[in-house]
């Protein structure tokens, strides 16, 4: 009997060996000794398993982190790091498959189908870290961009998994790398920053008004 | 009193005091970066050696700060080069990776990677938080079946910064030093074998290993014990050593006794292993040593191993006895063997340089002469730096004279002296003695 499980190792078996996605439902169900119909119980379309392994993905290692004894004790930060080491950790036992289905994406400014999935899944895991850093005073609320905070997080994923892809580093140790830093500058643009202090500035400075005659000096 | 405390005083010490300079570094060279760009803004065709010069300029700027007298001692042995390693080894391995702490998920990580498992899970207990700073990782408290544990953790990629770092300076320093590439390259490479050894944690255990069963049995020095199977290639589990660091200890106001045994223990340490293992422990920073709440010497740290071959270490410390030292040409001989005297210098050169190193080399093995040395005495190291100016400025040591090994074993031979100093110790120095060959 077909599960999920045993449809999505079948194909990925499928494309790393053959390089490309089955030519149709059919043949596939056929070679793994299933029905179509069987099939079609669980997925309806090659991409949708695609997909449906991605967002596994994620659900896992969000799953797993939130099992760890020290959870509870890290910061919003802390905890967006432990996601993404442990993302890494999880994607290495796939690594084939997820270098063939990230180079067969179109490069386009929009997510690809099979990533919306992973996207949304993470997305509601970082506005709940955002969520819960913002009030705690770790991160600064700001009008209009704290909103976009998660888009953030969402470029460096995209951004660590494609500098994954072509590490070479041992144990990819330059990936580690990566991760600390670009999520520790990422968290540090969420702080309260000078930036904060410069816009209140200059608010201040508009509205008590005069700035030109007070910058003037009186010229006349 | 001397300058030599005031120095020592004025180079940043504490922990907090030292990155906050690195810190000023950092921004600096994240100034010149913004320099670089928005000149690049107007002027295109700009390229990026601008930006490694005043970057190099300013990381080289913060070690000379930070340097030690000595370091000053060491430009002695004819070597401006010294200041290069010197500074490299102490600070700036240091410069980059102390800054920002590993965080805990990273220490989660590296722990998965080399174990399978998160730390709370090797450990009975594990301190997310470190305790303090290596040079090229940091420190974690552990527990395990009821014994207090030290865990060392390596920041990732040090190794490969450091190659990188070593390429970004040296250009600058050869301009600086007023030396060629040629000339310099041996000893870059000499200093960087040895600081990416000290990223092998792996070797760290072994040396440990070996280097504390070799020398259990000297007097007043005690060694924690290192757990190889809870250790990796960038992580380093021992027992947990309680004391004081060597400053902390002088700040109690020590007898002069307890200053004695410790100071002997150290000049034990380091001649036994100089002159029967052949192999020594070269990173004598104040740092490595805790002094016990029992009044021992404790040594943490094997990171920094320099290893003499019998061409280096019977012409050199041969020139310590005045057997030796009283025959003109047999010393020659050895100055030639230790490269000091090249090939092509002439008479008048051989009998310059002959002077000058034999009179530098008397001052170095003084405490060598009798079998007590005083350490405690200022006129000793007043002579010590005096001549150390004074060959700096000579063009005749502008040129790089010496084998390579003189980096790491002046390093640490004057490093002790200092540490002695500090302590105001007097020491019995016969109790390891060099081996001695009288003719070559």
């Amino acid at each position: 009997m077909a599960t999920v499980e045993s449809i999505r190792k079948a194909y990925i078996d499928f494309v790393l060996t053959e390089g490309q996605q089955p030519k149709s439902v059919y043949i596939f169900a056929k070679k793994n000794k299933m029905t179509e119909e069987e099939f079609y119980q669980f997925f309806s379309s090659f991409d949708a398993i695609e997909q449906n392994l991605w967002t596994n993905f994620a659900v896992k290692t969000i799953t797993e982190i939130k099992t760890q004894e020290v959870w509870s004790q890290y910061t919003s930060r802390e905890k967006a790091l432990s996601f993404f080491y442990s993302f890494f950790e999880l994607i290495k036992g796939n690594r084939s498959f997820v270098v063939y289905s990230v180079k067969k994406q179109p490069k386009s400014f929009s997510t690809p189908q099979t990533f919306t999935g992973v996207k949304e899944v993470f997305e509601n895991f970082c506005q709940s870290l955002i969520a819960e850093g913002i009030e705690s005073n770790e991160l600064s609320e700001r009008k209009f961009f704290s909103n976009r905070y998660k888009d953030a997080l969402w470029v460096q994923f995209v951004f660590i998994l494609n500098f994954w892809i072509n590490d070479n580093s041992t144990g990819f140790e330059k990936t580690d790398e990566a991760i600390e830093k670009g999520i520790n500058v990422t968290f540090d643009l969420f702080q309260r920053s000078p930036i904060d202090n410069l816009f209140e500035y200059g608010k201040f400075l508009a509205k008590h008004g005069g700035l030109k005659e007070s910058m003037g000096f009186g010229s006349n | 009193m001397s300058d030599t405390p005031k120095e020592q005083n004025s180079i940043p010490t504490s922990k907090v005091q030292r990155s906050a300079k690195f810190v000023k570094t950092g921004i600096k060279v994240g100034g010149n970066y913004i320099k670089h760009y928005s000149k690049k803004l107007f002027n295109p065709d700009m390229d990026k050696s601008e930006l490694n010069e005043d970057n190099a300029a300013d990381i080289y700027e913060s070690l000379s700060e930070l340097k030690g007298s000595a370091l000053k001692v060491a430009q002695m042995l004819s070597m401006d080069k010294n200041l290069l390693p010197q500074a490299y080894t102490d600070k700036f391995s240091q410069s980059q990776y102390n800054a920002p702490p590993l965080s805990g998920p990273l220490i989660v990580q590296t722990f998965k990677k080399y174990f399978g498992k998160s730390p709370e899970k090797i450990y009975d207990k594990f301190n997310v938080r470190s305790s303090n700073a290596a040079s090229i990782g940091q420190v974690h408290e552990a527990e395990l079946n009821g014994k207090k544990l030290a865990v060392k953790i390596q920041y990732p990629g040090v190794g490969d910064s450091i190659s990188s770092d070593l390429k970004l300076v040296k250009p600058f320093a050869f301009r600086l030093l007023g030396m060629s590439e040629k000339e310099l390259d041996i000893y870059m490479r000499e200093v960087e074998e040895r600081l990416l050894e000290e990223t092998d944690y792996e070797l760290e255990v072994r040396r440990s290993i070996e280097f504390s069963t070799a020398c259990a049995n000297l007097d007043n020095v005690v060694f924690p014990k290192y757990y190889p199977e809870l250790s990796s290639k960038r992580i380093i589990t021992m027992d947990w050593l309680e004391g004081q660091h060597l400053r902390e200890f002088l700040n109690t106001n020590p007898s002069q006794q307890l200053r004695n045994t410790i100071g002997q223990a150290l000049w034990d340490f380091y001649n036994f292993q100089q002159h029967e293992l052949r192999a020594v422990h070269a990173d004598p920073h104040p740092g490595n040593f805790m002094i016990t709440p029992e009044g021992k010497l404790g040594i943490i740290d094997f990171g920094c191993i320099k290893e003499m071959p019998e061409d280096f270490y019977y012409p050199f410390f041969s020139l310590t006895s005045t057997g030796l030292m009283d025959n003109k040409d047999e010393t020659i001989k050895a100055f030639r063997q230790l490269e000091m005297i090249h090939k092509d210098d002439t008479p008048a050169q051989i009998e310059f340089y002959y002077t000058m190193y034999k009179q530098m080399i008397g001052l170095f093995a003084k405490p060598y002469i009798n079998d007590r040395f005083d350490f405690s005495q200022t006129a000793f190291f007043e002579e010590l730096y005096g001549f150390g100016e004074k060959v700096s400025k000579m063009p005749e040591f502008k040129q790089a004279r010496g084998v390579k090994h003189f980096i790491y074993v002046n390093r640490t031979n004057f490093g002790l002296y200092n540490i002695l100093h500090e302590l105001k110790a007097e020491v019995k120095t016969d109790t390891f003695k060099p081996h001695v060959v009288l003719a070559y």
